[in-house]
């Protein structure tokens, strides 16, 4: 069905909807003569689509709340001042971005009244929330409009109810079949006569369906669209989801990039009110062409791995091109085709695309035996097919994955898109004032009864205590300001330190001195940590991948501790091959190291230091520990790599604490293919994540938390209505396991059974806070929670600030707790929230999320990048990933 | 209901629909069958009535027009949806378009598409483009319409009021004065071969004439105001039938001598009437800005380039950078430039203790950053202040103590 069949559908008057099936489904649309059957040109694949709007792209039918049954106008015109601007946001919405309808909350009795914590000293702050006034009594109205004979053309329809704005004012936003207004009209069903060029007299009937509450789903829409039209009125241009200024870019010749500054922004109900929630943006964009780049990787690379080159650098990255305004992802190069080949055109005609360019854009393309790139079109956009696109006229968008490595460019980048607190605050406060000295947008705002509070909102934080670090029964003595312990440690003993009797270094002839100087250093660092090292078995090689690999499977017995290798290139095949072969095949802890890493005199003794420390881990060492009162406690971490460059892949890693402490992680991972759902090799996870806590444990824990990080925008439904289910299942499973193993002890199941909580980590969100310091804004110290003003109505939710950043604004963490069986007052999951961030061993100080999340993240990119296959399980309660 | 008394231009639908299926220029889909019988079993096997759509076939029109004349300026009266803006926004030699139309909102609707997409911003265009939307009505004259070498008035005369189109010949040919104008306009004599049309093509048109009274009321224009003008259309009748002429009959006027002294002979200057309703300036190189900017980038990106290969020779030998590959046919390649430098001494790059110098000299006989400067002098003001040079300014400096460790 198309999205207009499905808009009508969808727009009927309710009670005619009641009596049919739900509306909106594909096979229930009321059945008007003339509608369905029409036929329908077949769409080109470069048309753009109107795509249905599905709210939560699962499980529609699946007996939501009655908010998500609201539907959601998908493609909105408006008018006055811009009129009939389509507002169909880009693309079609494929997502609801903001899983609005995820009505979490209402099921956790414990947190109906408050989810506030307590612990902790208040703090001042404010952040980049505004507030979305409307006039008193304000309402959206809602009206079905019907044409009687049937209009077909979205357009036809329009004009021919615009005619009739002495009726339904200036102020309109239409899609074809849903109206709304800002005020109501005289009468409940209005009938007007227009007249068609054709002659063809035509009734139009409009019929208020809905008074719309300023709080309803459908306003939020409602108001997210227009405030994009708002953007577009400030001339403000949209690449993907936000809107940039082309007129201020940077430039940072160095790289060919350009910065152009701009905005993201997002209109929703928040604890209290409506507020905008207004974000500095930066979009990435290169001043190559795609064809350029495929010269530069081919004078870089040779003609043999010219393709390979291009393939990994190219596809999953998104172009602008030439001509038009729209952004397409690279899925695939044809090496096979070029510029003269021929296309059919929508009126069946073959032409070249060195014609067609010509022709329709006055474009001469320069190389007609460039290769062309595919771009898929989504399914679900209702349109099939692919997008031919040629290299030269593509521009690219973003970061490669190569260049996010390049630190330099890095830096650079960040000089111009980290912005302190105050300026990152006066940049936002720049956009509100052009919002309120625009007049066609005041006048816009004006008419819809709209405005914004140009303050943003203050509320109170907390800070709660720093957390006390133990290594050895020592209480470390460090300033929780900085979350960092790295200088209070130095010298202490570790609380588990593994000897390393029995370990290889394999270097190449010419990183000879570098190894000795490798292991002098750690023969310095390692006795304060309490490691015992002998002299290790050093042995040189070729520098080609099959020397390192012969040697390894030579060498390699099952006593040995850990193979340290010293790499003298970033060559990511060597490093993989290495990995590859002692994570699956020979599973022994591996060490690998730039020689150049090594070769810096001053750094070295700080290199040594990590290295061991990040040996100790990956041999199953401890370092050290957070008070836990908790007791009988699993904690599992869960985070998602998605491989782009081929996009077949996924790997979740999943981790899991295994001792009381925390300090020692049991780990396993999913390699999914395309298409299959994670869902299901996350429970078996969990099923032996759980058996290993029997063994290490001796009993059951009661309670198990979930840190699930790697959800998408628009993705909480299915976790919430897939995800958790099946972790329930599994543990009521396990119960009755428990039972049969050990009858003794038994109970009943509802007690053996450990009590669940799934709590969403999500680390790029929009807000930022700010802490008034003495008039001036500053980032708000480690240990910052808010749990007040904009955290969400339906959810119990809140925000960590648990790390520190050198340079630019500290991102908060956000935490939805979707799934509480636990009981734990909130301040308490605070608390032990900010506690795991603590543990993260790679690490001396405190980090953006709880560390089962990071350590599920590295595992899941190390078999991601490296590996693409589920590790030994040998390996499985070693950090072996770090 | 705008009332139709109120429009002198042509209104939201632009040209002939004939039948209910397109409604609009962005949509083309088949007409229905109906239409078929009229012109006979031939045109039966196809589809379209036309083919290319009569509209796309007047656009056309105007554009080959435009390729053979190359207008610097060219306003469309009757914009409407803004589409053949649109597609005269890419003829390269166009530098100022302008649209004018008595519906703003018809305008505002698909004005967005005639705004600088992000590609051109990331490659400005050697040219300049402007564009601007006009609310107004061809009866009144407004100096923003003056100086234009083209003007087009397609399918707009007939949507014009007795009054206006009295007017609009002075407006026109007389106050606005182009050196060419394009006036299409539908003939009614090819009406009875369109099913479904009993008097007008559409309910808005004010008449419809026949190619005598069209060609009577040119001529007339054309010797008032001194244009020559011919005849032609597009729509070809069918085979038999010739003499009903095109389905869209189309003058083209030329102004018989160069005005001399502008267009203030006829009455003082007028005060702006009309409405700016849109206003987009393109990037182009013309501007300073972004001619510094691309400049900048193509000068550090160069020298980059010398001096990795530089470097890359120091460090390692094993790669061989010279390879030959068909896959560079159109690019002489990097290697080829660098090559010619080692001959000349005084575009030598070199290495100066922590320094790489590479000398302007040897970035300006790149073939890219040339171009773009034009000179040598004016390569030197452009990137003044904007890259580091060495001291007596003659070499682009590059400071190699900046490799960074990695975790």
């Amino acid at each position: 069905m198309t999205g207009r069949a499905r808009a009508r559908a969808r727009g009927r008057p309710p009670r005619q909807e009641a009596a049919g099936p739900m509306a909106g489904d594909p096979a229930v649309a009321p059945d008007l003569p003339g509608q369905l059957g029409e036929t329908r040109q077949p769409r080109r694949a470069d048309v753009p689509s109107h795509p249905s709007g599905e709210p939560g792209g699962h499980g529609r039918l699946r007996g939501l709340e009655s908010v998500q049954q609201e539907r959601r106008p998908e493609g909105l015109r408006v008018s006055s001042g811009l009129q009939d601007l389509c507002l169909r946001e880009r693309g079609g919405r494929r997502r609801d971005y903001h899983d609005l309808g995820v009505n979490t909350r209402q099921t956790m009795v414990h947190v109906q009244e408050s989810k506030t914590g307590v612990s902790g000293r208040m703090i001042k702050l404010t952040s980049n929330h505004y507030r979305l006034t409307s006039r008193p009594q304000w309402a959206l109205y809602q009206y079905h409009v019907g044409y009687s004979p049937e209009m077909e053309s979205r357009r036809l329809r329009s004009a021919l109810l615009f005619q009739h704005e002495e009726h339904i004012g200036r102020t309109h936003a239409f899609d074809g079949s849903i109206l709304f207004l800002p005020q109501k009209l005289r009468n409940k069903v209005t009938e007007l006569f227009s007249r068609t060029r054709n002659g063809e007299d035509v009734k139009i009937t409009i019929t208020l369906t809905n008074e719309l509450p300023p709080t309803s789903p459908t306003c939020l829409h409602f108001y997210n669209i227009i405030f994009r039209r708002l953007l577009k009125m400030l001339n403000l241009q949209q690449i993907g989801r936000n809107y940039y200024n082309p007129g201020d870019p940077v430039s940072i010749p160095n790289h060919r990039l350009m910065v152009w500054p701009g905005f993201s922004s997002s209109i929703l109900q928040y604890e209290e009110s409506i507020m905008l929630c207004a974000d500095v943006s930066h979009k990435v964009l290169r001043g190559e062409t795609v064809l350029d780049v495929m010269h530069s990787l081919h004078s870089q690379v040779g003609e043999e791995r010219f393709r390979d080159a291009c393939a990994k650098e190219l596809i999953g990255l998104i172009v602008l091109t030439r001509y038009n305004n729209r952004t397409y992802r690279i899925d695939d190069i044809n090496w096979d085709s070029n510029p003269m080949a021929t296309f059919r055109k929508s009126d069946g005609a073959e032409i070249t695309f060195l014609e067609y360019y010509k022709k329709q854009y006055n474009i001469d393309i320069g190389d007609p035996k460039q290769p062309v790139l595919i771009s898929q079109l989504k399914k679900s956009r209702n349109v099939e097919g692919t997008v031919v696109l040629i290299p030269e006229l593509c521009s690219l968008t973003g970061l490669t994955e190569k260049m996010r490595t390049d630190f330099n460019m890095m830096k650079d980048l960040a000089a111009h898109t980290r912005l302190p607190p105050e300026q990152r605050q006066w940049e936002v406060g720049r956009l509100l004032n052009y919002i309120q000295k625009d007049d066609n947008v005041q006048k816009e705002l004006g008419n819809w009864g709209l405005s914004f509070d140009y303050k943003s909102v203050t509320f109170t934080g907390r800070v709660v205590q720093g957390e006390k670090i133990f290594q050895s029964g020592n209480m470390v003595d460090y300033n929780p300001q900085f979350a960092d312990w790295t200088k209070e440690t130095r010298g202490v003993p570790l609380i588990r330190a593994v000897p390393m009797d029995n370990w290889l270094l394999i270097h190449t002839r010419r990183n000879h001195d570098v190894a000795n100087t490798l292991i002098q250093s750690l023969y310095k660092v390692t006795p304060s940590m309490g490691i015992r090292m002998s002299r290790p078995t050093t042995i040189e090689v070729d520098d080609r991948t099959e020397a390192y690999l012969r040697v390894l499977q030579q060498r390699v017995t099952p006593d040995t501790n850990i193979v340290v290798c010293i790499l003298s290139s970033s060559r990511k095949d060597k490093y993989d091959a290495i990995k590859k072969y002692l994570c699956t095949d020979c599973p022994i802890p591996s060490q690998c190291v730039l020689a150049r890493t090594l070769s810096k005199h001053q750094t070295i003794m700080t290199v040594a230091t990590k290295i061991a420390l990040q040996m100790n881990c990956k041999m199953g060492g401890e370092l050290w520990s957070v008070e836990i009162p908790l007791k009988q406690v699993m904690i599992v971490g869960i985070d998602c790599y998605h491989d782009t460059v081929t996009g077949r892949q996924s790997v979740a890693g999943f981790v899991s604490s295994l001792n009381q402490t925390m300090t020692r992680w049991f780990s396993r991972c999913v390699v999914q293919s395309r298409g299959q759902e994670l869902v299901d090799g996350i429970k078996a996870c969990l099923q032996t994540a759980l058996r290993n806590w029997l063994k290490w444990n001796k009993c059951l824990p009661s309670r198990i938390f979930v840190y699930r990080d790697g959800v998408g925008d628009g993705q909480l439904h299915t976790l919430v209505h897939y995800e958790v289910p099946q972790f329930l299942d599994c543990l009521k499973d396990i119960g009755s396991f428990y039972r049969k193993v050990e009858p003794e002890r038994s109970r009943s199941l509802e007690e053996l059974s450990p009590r669940l909580t799934v709590i969403v980590v999500k680390k790029r969100v929009g807000a930022r806070f700010f802490a008034e310091v003495g008039g001036g804004l500053k980032n708000p110290p480690p240990g910052t929670v808010v749990d007040t003003v904009i955290t969400r109505p339906e959810w119990y939710d809140f925000f960590v600030v648990s790390h520190t950043v050198k340079n630019g604004c500290v991102t908060p963490t956000h935490y939805n707790v979707i799934y509480d069986g636990s009981q734990l007052k909130p301040d308490h999951l605070q608390r032990l929230t900010y506690k795991l961030c603590h543990m993260y061993y790679n690490w001396s100080g405190v980090i953006r999320v709880p560390a089962p999340c990071q350590y599920a993240h590295k595992l899941a990119f190390l078999v991601g990048q490296s590996i693409h296959r589920e590790p030994n399980l040998m390996l499985s309660d070693r950090l072996y990933y770090l | 209901m705008r009332s139709s008394g109120q429009r002198a231009c042509r209104p939201a639908y632009r040209g002939l629909r004939l039948l209910p299926g397109p409604q609009s220029a962005w949509d083309t889909r088949a007409p229905a069958p109906t239409y078929r019988g009229a012109l006979g079993p031939k045109a039966q096997s196809s589809r379209e009535l036309f083919t290319p759509p009569l509209y796309k076939q007047r656009y056309q029109f105007v554009k080959d027009l435009v390729e053979k004349y190359k207008p610097k300026k060219v306003a469309d009266l009757g914009c409407a949806d803004c589409r053949l803006l649109w597609m005269l926004k890419f003829c390269s030699c166009i530098e100022v378009l302008a649209g004018l139309d008595i519906s703003a909102s018809v305008m505002e609707e698909k004005m967005h598409t005639l705004s600088p997409l992000p590609f051109d911003y990331l490659q400005p265009s050697e040219r300049s483009l402007t564009v601007t939307l006009h609310h107004g009505s061809v009866a009144h004259k407004d100096p923003c319409m003056l100086g234009f070498d083209l003007v087009t008035c397609i399918e707009l005369i007939e949507h014009l009021e007795e009054s206006e189109l009295k007017k609009f010949p002075e407006v026109v040919f007389g106050f606005m004065a182009p050196s060419m104008v394009v006036i299409s306009t539908p003939n009614s004599e090819f009406n009875p071969l369109l099913p479904g049309v009993v008097l007008n093509r559409h309910p808005d048109h004010k008449f419809e004439w026949n190619q005598a009274q069209f060609q009577s009321w040119a001529l007339e224009a054309a010797r008032c105001y001194d244009y020559s003008v011919e005849f032609t259309g597009v729509g070809h009748p069918p085979k038999g039938m010739e003499n009903v002429g095109f389905c869209t009959q189309i003058g083209v006027f030329v102004r018989k001598y160069p005005r001399s002294g502008g267009s203030v002979q006829y009455e003082k200057p007028t005060e702006a009437v009309y409405k700016t309703v849109f206003k987009a300036v393109y990037p182009s190189l013309k501007d300073e800005k972004y001619l510094q900017n691309a400049v900048v980038s193509e000068v550090i990106f160069t020298a980059q380039n010398i001096k990795h290969h530089l470097m890359s020779k120091h460090e390692e030998c094993d790669d061989d950078p010279e390879r030959k590959s068909e896959f560079q046919p159109s690019v002489s390649s990097f290697s080829d430039y660098l090559g010619k430098l080692v001959v000349d001494k005084a575009m030598e790059p070199f290495v100066n203790g922590n320094e790489v110098c590479i000398p302007l000299a040897a970035i300006f006989s790149f073939p890219k950053v040339n171009q773009l400067c034009g000179t040598f002098e004016k390569l030197c003001k452009l990137i003044a202040g904007k890259v580091t040079l060495s001291s007596d300014g003659s070499a682009v400096v590059f400071n190699t103590e900046h490799e960074t460790e990695e975790d």
